[in-house]
């Protein structure tokens, strides 16, 4: 009970620090995810018509995922420090867009291979050129599979934001990470609470969107 | 008009899928291109539009090489309708049958107008389908929507690949129905792939029968199933190839050759009107109730009997005096 009243006392009397975390947090990811989704998808429909190359780079993505975030902030600050920029906004920033690719490109590749091949066979006989094919029949079929893609790596990334507080990205992780030095519970949880929270706003923002999105004659 | 020129298609590894076609499909015409699976009969009809490479000879398409037109510009000028109809599920029904007009730049209003004609052509009513998606529709009536795009920008050739196959027998024969009415209006080249013997008879102006890539007989039907040009044909014909022939006549092509036996008020007999096919008038024949039939013209007047006997007087002449249609 304690804890329930010390998680909304803290919560009212640092609002607005909260929501300035908060703030960084959404354009972080949101920035991650834009730069991902003008990455991934195109990449993801150029490797449908290149096979060897899409093997190796869905498996490179992969690898990409299985490297703990920490380690990858870890690796990053050596070699952007030559730059000036080891830690702060902009190697969360990579790490980010590169944990996003793996999700995007194999849904969009994944989603654009999967339509029906009558239906590309029909629009070639009928004499569509590839980019007409492209924009008029096998994107907006493959709308779904890559909208569950981008919606994917976007709530992936939230959680992944929120460690990237260790090396000075701001954000709602660094609620939990002074939390933790201060031996802070309360701090801790708001800053959980509210990334979980955020994300589960965030993954219905983007169903709305993908339903928005997806033609009328392909939806149930 | 087609016309394949020692047309082959060699895969890698020396494999002829097609072994030197040679044929002609005159303007107008409606030839069927038929044999067993693998034949080759889909990939020759795909090397017209140029969805397959043409390895060795050429297809003269209306006076030019299909090999050295622009593909794009060539397959919105020819028709194009497969099996399984390939409607495009994210258009509406007017999206999906205005695509090649859209392609070529129509106006609004010339493709409206163009809409509403071909789906009264098929039979569909154009408002009600206007906005609705393919899923939402039959498979017979998804067919007919992928016969009214293949006809959209009214082009002179046709290309159709089993687009009838998928469909239950009854729906089958009704579109198949349906669709040689469409043809005496819109008059079109068309070539049509088809594994199903009875199809082809019924359809075509002239069948082309294959077998392993190389043309076995090209031939109108009648030819074909009188006169075999070798076992094969003849096998892939079947046994009852002379019942088959018998869809081929009405009963007033027997009329002009036969002369009927005199009929008596007297006499118990079923009425047939004179296009009734031969294939109906031998299935009534052989059913118990009627030993004989009593043709009618259309005005009702009563022309004579019609007998078993009779039939088969007319198919003896038919088959021996090599007629051609």
């Amino acid at each position: 009970m304690q804890t329930i009243i010390d998680f909304f006392n803290y919560f009212s009397n640092n609002y607005s620090q909260i929501l300035e975390y908060t703030v960084e947090h959404v354009q972080l990811v949101g920035l991650a995810i834009i730069i991902s989704i003008l990455i991934g998808v195109p990449l993801g429909i150029y490797l449908t018509t290149n096979e060897d190359l899409a093997g190796t780079v869905l498996q490179i993505s992969s690898i990409m995922m299985t490297i703990p975030s920490i380690a990858l902030f870890g690796i990053m600050i050596p070699i952007l420090s030559t730059i000036g920029q080891g830690i702060g906004f902009l190697p969360a920033l990579i790490a980010l867009v590169l944990y996003s690719q793996l999700p995007i490109i194999r849904n969009t590749y994944t989603g654009i291979n999967n339509v029906d091949p009558n239906i590309r066979d029909a629009a070639k006989g009928l004499g569509m050129t590839t980019m007409q094919r492209l924009l008029k029949v096998e994107i907006p079929n493959a709308m779904p599979l890559i909208m569950a893609g981008i919606r994917t790596a976007t709530v992936l990334n939230i959680g992944i934001g929120a460690i990237a507080a260790y090396i000075g990205a701001g954000g709602l992780g660094s609620l939990i990470n002074q939390g933790i030095s201060r031996s802070n519970n309360t701090m801790v949880l708001v800053g959980a609470v509210v990334v979980s929270i955020l994300a589960i706003l965030v993954d219905y923002l983007l169903k709305y969107i993908e339903k928005r999105f997806t033609p009328k004659g392909i939806k149930n | 008009m087609i016309e394949f020129k020692n047309v082959s298609k060699v895969y890698n590894g020396g494999v002829k899928a097609i072994d030197n076609v040679n044929f002609k499909v005159e303007n107008g015409e409606f030839v069927i291109l038929i044999g067993p699976s693998g034949c080759g009969k889909t990939t020759l009809l795909r090397m017209v539009n140029q969805l397959e490479d043409i390895s060795e000879g050429d297809i003269i398409l209306n006076n030019t090489s299909v090999k050295q037109s622009n593909k794009i510009e060539m397959r919105r000028k020819i028709g194009y309708v497969i099996q399984s109809n390939g409607l495009f599920p994210n258009m509406t029904i007017e999206k999906n049958v205005m695509i090649v007009p859209d392609l070529l730049g129509w106006d609004r209003k010339k493709q409206q107008d163009r809409f509403n004609y071909l789906m009264e052509l098929i039979g569909l009513h154009p408002d009600e389908y206007r906005k609705r998606y393919p899923h939402e529709l039959s498979g017979g009536q998804q067919q007919r929507v992928g016969v009214a795009r293949a006809l959209a920008a009214d082009p002179p050739v046709m290309l159709m690949d089993e687009p009838f196959g998928a469909l239950d027998p009854i729906i089958r024969t009704k579109l198949q129905e349906e669709f040689l009415q469409i043809q005496k209006e819109v008059n079109k080249t068309i070539l049509f792939v088809s594994h199903d013997i009875d199809e082809a008879v019924k359809m075509g102006d002239k069948v082309a029968l294959l077998r392993g890539g190389k043309m076995m007989q090209y031939d109108y039907p009648s030819e074909i199933l009188h006169h075999p040009a070798n076992d094969f044909v003849s096998e892939f014909v079947g046994q009852d190839r002379v019942l088959k022939s018998t869809s081929l006549y009405s009963v007033k092509d027997l009329v002009d050759e036969v002369s009927l036996d005199s009929y008596h008020e007297a006499d118990s007999a079923q009425p047939v009107n004179e296009d009734t096919s031969l294939r109906i008038v031998i299935s009534k024949l052989l059913n118990q109730e009627a030993d004989q039939l009593v043709v009618e013209d259309k005005q009702g007047n009563k022309k004579g009997k019609l007998t078993l006997e009779l039939v088969e007087k007319f198919l003896h002449k038919e088959v021996k005096e090599t007629p051609n249609r």
